[in-house]
């Protein structure tokens, strides 16, 4: 009974990596073939990138990332974040990711709609109002940040996200670890991004189990949110205790010993992206000693 | 060098991934579903704070928040909540500095005192509930349109925060009295200290950020604190003042119940496990 209730989480956990991975999970040609290769195929057997942008090493792409995400705060106030938004919209397209980083910005829309109100009827000190509706008045001033720290807020998250929308996150973890991040750190990150999915699909599988024993998981709000606690207790114990076990199964796969991992795995690396990670770091460097001694200004 | 290596043996390398996924399942239901003004996204980074230690506490926060804000695909992923990994470094570091002190510690004893302690928990968690709740809901209704919540919505939130708070009154009451156990207040004490700090941390980030507002269920506050005339960082210190605090006891006591709740044979294998479970019960 149990392998029976198993099998379809475990692929439906399989289609989320796989769409999680959609950047590097295939070598054909069309979206809808590398969709379906990356549900059927275990992640480590297709894993040749296509296009530039895509085949660059991991740790450029997130070196570029954080570089961007840190710049978009100090250059400026309008020159700085339009700049990076045009270099991530850029380089999403080269890596013909387009769509999905539009579907991240959507997301970031009930923010932005947020900012946007917020700043425009409620700035502080701000007298120029565009038309008085009555008790508001939106203003320019407020309406301008608005927009300002908009476009900073989408440079540094679609940086960011488009890292995770071009790169597998075991690629980008392999090449840290043999550039030297301890293996502790890199088991944290990794098996962290495995258990929240998992979670989802054992809280989902415990909503079911609660429901057979006649639990009311659906209906008025107050009738869900009765269900919170015999949701979210044992999905809370049930992790805890396996920590019992994953900790002997570490200890008994040498997880302790003294010494580094052989990382078998080598990811492409070129001289050229060695000089841009090192160029983008100093200009992060730079711009951000600029900004905090007030001697770089930016429209 | 050893209080750090002291405080990462295996098992608790094996926790941290479990408690940031807690962290983050738990902070994605109650913020992005349910949108009440409180966060319940550290009860992975108190749980490991008590159990390991300030170092693996404060790491387990920064963590949960960047791999939550810039590794998970949407819709869990959201970058919004990575600048926030100060906050949760610190609330772990607290966390730690708690657990040294025995503050999650259970404490059995007689129902006189625990009465005594029931009616400081019941002005302590009244008062505060009764703040967060006066100025969130009161004022956002005259604020819906420029906020963008439409009424509906806020009877909504409304709802939830009414069965989040009587759920934690009745827990409250159950350890109270049920269980005569005096550590519950402790736990709602070092709670309140980590929400006030928490809050002094987080001002300026979702000033600088995101122009105070980040698209949870507390931006009506922040609405509201800036129609009053506030300042931006003034604002948002204030909004966090509200939220921090009430989310921080609650998400101590939920921490406090699962620690005493755990085995003493679980507990104690931990790194701070002797502190945590204190002298042996009769």
């Amino acid at each position: 009974m149990g392998s029976g209730c198993l099998a379809p989480r475990r692929s439906r956990t399989a289609n989320r990596q796989g769409h999680a991975g959609i950047g590097s999970a295939s070598q054909h040609p069309s979206d809808e073939e590398s969709a379906v290769a990356a549900r059927t195929l275990p992640d480590y057997v297709l894993r040749v990138p296509t296009g530039h942008y895509r085949a660059l090493n991991p740790t450029t792409k997130l070196v570029i990332a954080v570089a961007e995400a840190a710049l978009a705060f100090v250059t400026g106030a309008w020159l700085g974040p339009v700049v990076i938004l045009a270099a991530v919209t850029a380089s999403a397209a080269w890596a013909g990711v387009l769509r999905q980083l539009g579907v991240v910005a959507a997301i970031t829309l009930p923010v932005v709609a947020s900012i946007m109100l917020v700043n425009t009827f409620l700035l502080p000190g701000a007298h120029d109002p565009i038309v008085q509706l009555g008790p508001f008045a939106p203003t320019w001033s407020g309406l301008a940040f608005g927009l300002q720290v908009t476009l900073r807020l989408l440079a540094m998250s679609l940086a960011l996200a488009l890292v995770y929308l071009t790169t597998h996150m075991d690629d980008l973890l392999a090449d840290l670890e043999r550039r030297g991040l301890g293996r502790r750190a890199i088991f944290v990150v990794g098996a962290a991004l495995q258990m929240v999915p998992r979670m989802v699909d054992r809280g989902s599988e415990i909503v079911d189990s609660q429901r057979a024993r006649g639990m009311a998981s659906e209906g008025r709000f107050w009738q869900r949110a009765r269900g919170v606690v015999p949701l979210v207790g044992p999905m809370i114990f049930s992790a805890l205790i396996e920590v019992e076990e994953q900790t002997m199964a570490l200890e008994a796969r040498a997880f302790t010993a003294a010494g580094r991992r052989t990382v078998l795995r080598r990811l492409p690396d070129s001289p050229r992206q060695r000089a841009l990670r090192w160029g983008l770091g100093l200009l992060t460097f730079v711009a951000i000693l600029g900004a905090t001694t007030h001697s770089l200004r930016l429209p | 060098m050893e209080w750090i290596s002291k405080q990462f043996p295996t098992r608790v390398i094996a926790l941290m991934p479990v408690a940031i996924a807690i962290n983050i399942v738990l902070g994605a239901i109650v913020q992005q579903a349910l949108k009440l003004p409180i966060y319940l996204d550290s009860i992975g980074t108190i749980l490991v704070g008590v159990l390991a230690g300030p170092l693996a506490g404060a790491l387990t926060g920064i963590l949960a928040n960047l791999i939550w804000g810039y590794l998970l695909p949407a819709p869990i992923g959201t970058t919004t909540i990575g600048p926030f990994a100060i906050t949760a470094g610190v609330i772990g570091l607290l966390a730690g500095l708690w657990g040294y002190l025995g503050m999650f510690r259970s404490r059995r004893t007689d129902v006189g005192r625990t009465l005594v302690a029931a009616v400081v928990a019941l002005v302590l968690v009244g008062g505060l509930a009764y703040y967060t709740y006066s100025r969130a809901y009161a004022s956002a209704e005259n604020f819906q349109n420029a906020t963008g919540f439409d009424p509906a919505f806020i009877a909504r939130s409304q709802a939830f925060f009414f069965i989040v708070m009587i759920v934690f009154v009745v827990l409250i009451a159950w350890a109270l009295l049920l269980r005569r156990d005096l550590g519950a207040i402790f736990a709602l004490v070092a709670g309140l200290v980590t929400g006030i700090v928490a809050a002094i941390v987080s001002a300026p980030i979702a000033a600088v950020v995101f122009g105070g507002v980040t698209g949870s269920g507390t931006d009506a506050l922040v609405a509201a604190f800036r129609a009053a005339g506030s300042s931006l960082y003034e604002a948002t210190l204030k909004q966090g003042l509200l939220s921090d605090p009430l989310d921080k006891m609650v998400t101590s006591f939920v921490v406090f119940l699962i620690v005493t709740s755990l085995s003493r044979r679980y507990i104690a294998r931990f790194p701070n496990g002797e502190r945590m479970l204190g002298p042996e019960e009769e």
